[in-house]
């Protein structure tokens, strides 16, 4: 009995070594990946930088991708992949805003359904919205019938407003003053009342309050009016527009259907499975709208491109990567420094726990949700305008923000950052001695590489 | 399982099950009569050529069953294998000079079907190893990346390995199987020869899923760490199967080639994967049978729009995504285990 | 596993065993010393540690299992004992030691060659194959090993039989066609332990069997659970419940902060001053 047993060796598979040569293997690997890379600058320190530039130009899209996925993964622990609908939706919702009046208006698309359907969902989120403001506010002090009917009087005003929005394109710049002008009129009361507390004790009479609403009132209006005479502008204000539609989407859903499926649901799976349905519902209605061949965006931010050293970058690409910093420096402003960050982060940690200390989880899960979507269609925008737009131009994006976010560390928005412009620079990289066409595939081996030696990522979840 | 079955075709039992609103019986009825609408409606022509792209589709969803149903791995690189045999098996039947076409020269070896069949399946076999050591290293949500990825690699190999497959230009002249002297160039003998193989697939997955491993599967779909512990290793099992499920698309693959005589990479895009995975879902995870419905409604679908009046046809085959789309959310929402499925994700 | 068997395997287990390394010499004073038990013994753990992130779940513990009987694992919450189940059997993969499983030891326990070694468990949290029927889950550990093997095999009437005879010895022969996830806690509980006892082994590893049951149920367990002890097995159990310990277990291992606090005899080492400050202390 006991020789028959022996013969498992006490010294048979070492985990330990096992270990260690994993980490030699990992080791050795990113050794040869440095050596490749080294050798190549020495080949080509100018062919080199270029691809470097390249690299950050794709890297800043990546990060864009992953901020945004990580943020939603790390709140509600499903892959959403909606994500990869939003970043098509706010690319085709540039072209759709812009189509009339480039390529002389040859693909010019406005429809009625979709129209409707963007003012129904807008009337929605901004009902939702009012409510979940109001009901807080004023709810012990107004009739909940008069509460209601003004919600519903507001938002079917923000969705009529919408509908014509998108009815008239044309007319976007003007249409968007009086919001704009608005917006602007409430940034500057804002600022003007804070430096005004700080500079002076007496900041609260009231000669000075007016005098602060009627300065802050001039910028509102000026700025609507120079912008209702700025044709040009029509391009980055249904930026925009997308954007925020794109969001808005993505709060809808949440809220509207997630909401349910997840209080149903047993397994993230169940929500990886009903999101590639919305993905591929909405992927199917951008073909039908939209047609599925491939679609230029107007150029954006023109000029000639600079040249660094020999190497030579779009302006368009420049914005791009600061846009990605930007956008990275928001989010972890938001997360690490406000009350709301800190509602998302304990969402993350335990939503059943927040529930119970008091925090509205399925209001902070939908905003994440808005948040999400809007850096999706950001970086669907830029990389639409930087090659062209097709409808299966979703699913790729969320494979990259998908793996950018994994690579970085699923979870981690510094990773998030990271992992997008390591994913770019390894792509470049990659196909160098390839070509360009098998870039996906560079980016998947990266992946499984990543995956079987940093199984967390770059930077780990905390 | 055979006690459950006994009381199944008790005297009475399926009108008892009827009245009670079973979802199954309701489900599978709902489609049979739909199917039998359409084939006495349309006649024996259309029969025939929704025929052949249901039994394509049938063998290719039971196989992925197997994977998704019964061993509890989402994947959706299907489509893949699906390629790999069909790109195999057009290769090496394929009779075109490709020397005169100008375009991408690949060797021709005009070999017969039948002889390339076991080939190009037991090519699909040893790509589906490799893949399968690689992708049982992950699991739930991660293992869903990966084996998107596998897809995408795929699909890049078909377009830009030019060497092999002629990439954009697709490979043609793809022969048409042959018994003894007798070429099955016609639709229905054709038909005929995949339902064949698809009685050929559902058989093999009915022994598998009936016998002593298929149980295995199931209990590893359950709690992989648990079974581990009564000393099966879950690992064998997993690409044991993942690699018979493979072989079979691969034979899907291969008879699809063959059935079009023309194959190009956008046959085999991802999103014919996710549509795969959503027809498994929708007929019903863990059951043969429910793969076949889901088939079944999945192509119905499609003629159904066809019919409808203020759809133009160009959009018929977005419609039908945008329809199985919504299905999917309405099936997770109320139904995750699909219609007549034993398993919910 | 004593110093004097010199015969076999044994001794080549302990060659190369660094024992600096593994914390031994702590413990540790000579082979000779170790208890044995009167039929050898059929667990060993030497020098074993795992730890969570900064926590020391189990640290550097050394400790002895006799054949047959029943033994007891007890401690305060937090004190390691279901890190030590998961680390004997498998479940979770050893940071350092050596795990002896009936006289083999081994660097890194496989989960699924435990049951060659003569070894399985139950879980804390019951753990069934929720998704299948109660019969299946008694079937699913009954058959074929070997995949290809298990690909021919059909359910043979050997199995049944014996499939039979413990769902009828659980009590849950009559819901062989459920769900195991459609059971009652109680009865899921039942399951389990009938799931193990499927496997015939030498050693069980119970994890918390009575938490959480009526008396009636508990009353069903402990029966089963003396079965086994009856045929001659050995049966090693977690339990909060210090009347069922000292009513069932030959012998007692107390752990604290994933370090031994006693072993031996119940009633003299639940008497021991630190024990019973382990418990009302802190």
């Amino acid at each position: 009995m006991t020789t028959a047993r022996s013969s498992v060796s006490p010294t048979r598979g070492l985990r330990r070594w096992q270990g260690r040569q994993t980490q030699l293997l990992a080791g050795a690997l990113a050794a040869a990946a440095a050596a490749y890379v080294a050798w190549k600058i020495g080949q080509s320190p100018d062919q080199a930088l270029q691809f470097t530039l390249n690299g950050l130009a794709v890297g800043a899209v990546y990060a864009l991708l992953a901020m945004g996925f990580t943020l939603v993964y790390s709140t509600v622990w499903f892959f959403d992949l909606y994500y990869g609908a939003a970043a098509a939706l706010g690319a085709y919702g540039v072209f759709y805003l812009r189509s009339h009046d480039f390529l002389g208006g040859q693909y010019a698309v406005n429809s009625p359904v979709v129209n409707t359907v963007f003012a129904l969902v807008a009337a929605g989120v901004s009902g939702w919205v009012l409510h979940v403001v109001l009901y807080r506010r004023v709810r012990t002090r107004a009739n909940p019938t008069v509460l209601l009917s003004l919600v519903g009087a507001l938002a079917a005003g923000v969705g009529v407003y919408t509908g014509l929005l998108l009815a008239n394109p044309e007319q976007l710049h003007v249409m968007l003053s009086p919001v704009v002008g608005v917006l602007v009129m409430a940034a500057a009361a804002v600022l003007l009342r804070r430096g005004m507390r700080r500079v002076s004790a007496r900041a609260d009479a009231w000669p000075l309050r007016a005098l602060a609403l009627a300065v802050a009132a001039a910028a509102g209006a000026a700025a609507g009016f120079l912008l209702a005479g700025a044709p040009d502008a029509s391009l980055y204000l249904s930026w925009g527009v997308s954007c925020v539609l794109a969001g808005c989407v993505g709060l809808a859903l949440y809220r509207g259907l997630y909401v349910y499926v997840r209080a149903r649901a047993t397994s993230p799976l169940i929500m990886l499975v009903a999101s590639l349905g919305i993905l591929l519902t909405i992927s199917a209605f951008i073909v039908i709208v939209f047609r599925s061949a491939p679609r230029p965006l107007p150029e954006a931010l023109g000029g000639s491109p600079w040249s660094v050293a020999g190497a030579a970058i779009k302006g368009f690409n420049v914005f791009a990567i600061g846009l990605a910093l930007a956008g990275f420096a928001a989010l972890w402003l938001l997360v690490k420094k406000t009350a709301f960050g800190k509602a998302v982060r304990a969402i993350g940690d335990d939503e059943e726990v927040s529930k119970v200390v008091g925090i509205d989880t399925t209001v902070v899960i939908a905003v994440v949700f808005f948040i999400g979507a809007v850096y999706a269609a950001v970086a669907g925008i830029l990389t639409g305008h930087d090659t062209a737009i097709q409808p299966r131009m979703g699913l790729l994006l969320l494979m990259k923000g998908w793996i950018a976010s994994v690579i970085g560390g699923l979870g981690n928005i510094n990773g998030a950052l990271i992992g997008g412009f390591a994913l770019g620079l390894i792509e470049q990289f990659g196909i160098w001695d390839l070509a360009g066409e098998w870039k996906d595939v560079v980016a998947f081996v990266a992946l499984i590489v990543f995956l079987s030696f940093w199984p967390k990522g770059l930077l780990a979840r905390k | 399982m055979t006690a459950l079955a006994r009381r199944a075709f008790q005297p009475g039992e399926l009108r008892r099950r009827a009245a009670a609103g079973d979802v199954k019986l309701w489900a599978s009825l709902l489609i049979l009569v739909w199917a039998a609408v359409f084939m006495i409606w349309q006649g024996l022509g259309f029969a025939i050529s929704i025929g052949s792209v249901f039994a394509i589709w049938a063998i290719l969803a039971v196989s992925l069953n197997l994977v998704v149903g019964y061993a509890g791995l989402l994947s959706v690189g299907h489509i893949g294998f699906f390629g790999i045999g069909a790109y195999a098996a057009a290769i090496l039947t394929s009779n075109a000079s490709y020397e005169q076409l100008r375009t991408e020269a690949i060797p021709t070896f005009a070999w017969p079907f039948f002889a390339a069949l076991p080939v190009s399946i037991a090519l699909v076999g040893v790509a589906a190893v490799v893949v399968g050591v690689v992708l049982n290293r992950f699991r739930d949500d991660i293992y869903v990346l990966v084996s998107f990825g596998f897809a995408i690699i795929a699909f890049n190999v078909f377009l830009n390995g030019r060497g092999l497959t002629r990439g954009a230009f697709g490979v043609h002249q793809i022969a048409r199987p042959a018994i003894g002297g007798w070429e099955l160039t016609g639709e229905l003998e054709f038909l005929i020869l995949l339902l064949v193989f698809l009685a050929l697939t559902v058989a093999v997955s009915w022994l598998i899923v009936t016998s002593s491993f298929g149980r295995v599967l199931t209990a590893i779909r359950e709690d992989e760490q648990a079974i581990e512990v009564f000393g099966y290793r879950a690992t064998h099992y997993k690409l044991a199967i993942w690699v018979i499920s493979a072989m079979l698309a691969g034979l899907a693959g291969a008879l699809f080639a063959s059935w079009t005589s023309f194959i190009d990479p956008n046959s085999f895009i991802l999103l014919e994967s996710v549509l795969l995975v959503s027809i498994v879902i929708l007929g019903g995870l863990a059951s043969i049978w429910g793969s076949l419905l889901g088939a079944m409604a999945f192509v119905l679908l499609e003629e159904g729009m066809r019919f409808l009046p203020f759809l133009p046809a160009e959009y018929v085959g977005q419609a039908r995504q945008a329809v199985l789309g919504i299905l999917l959310v309405l099936l997770m929402l109320f139904r995750p285990q699909g219609l007549v499925g034993r398993y919910r994700l | 596993m004593s110093g004097g068997d010199g015969s076999g395997g044994s001794d080549d287990v302990r060659v190369d065993l660094p024992l600096e390394e593994i914390g031994l010499s702590k413990h540790f004073h000579s082979w000779e010393n170790l208890y044995t038990g009167q039929d050898g013994l059929a667990l060993e753990t030497i020098g074993v540690s795992k730890s969570f992130g900064a926590v020391k779940a189990v640290d550097r513990l050394t400790l002895a299992i006799p054949r047959k009987g029943m033994t007891s694992i007890v401690g305060p919450n937090g004190s390691g004992k279901s890190t030590l189940m998961n680390l004997l059997s498998g479940t979770l993969p050893l940071d350092g030691g050596l795990v002896v499983i009936d006289e083999v030891g081994l660097k890194v326990v496989k989960p699924y060659e435990t049951p060659q070694h003569g070894l399985t468990r139950t879980f804390q949290e019951v753990r069934l194959f929720d998704q299948i029927s109660v019969w299946d889950n008694i079937m699913v550990v009954l058959t074929e090993r070997r995949p290809f093997a298990a690909l021919l095999e059909r359910s043979k009437p050997g199995h049944r039989q014996k499939a039979r005879g413990i769902l009828q010895s659980v009590g849950l022969w009559e819901k062989r066609d459920v769900m195991a996830q459609e059971l009652s806690y109680g009865q899921r509980k039942l399951l389990e332990i009938g799931r193990a006892m499927a496997l015939d082994v030498d050693t069980y590893l119970f994890d918390e069997p009575f938490a959480g049951l009526f008396p009636q149920m508990l009353e069903r367990v402990k029966d089963l659970m003396k079965q086994i002890r009856d045929s001659g097995r050995t049966i090693v159990f977690v339990s909060h419940n210090m009347d069922i310990v000292r009513e069932l277990s030959n012998r007692i291992i107390v752990l604290d902060s994933g370090q031994l606090l006693a072993e031996g005899d119940v009633e003299p080492v639940l008497g021991r001053p630190e024990v019973i400050e382990a418990y009302l202390g802190a």
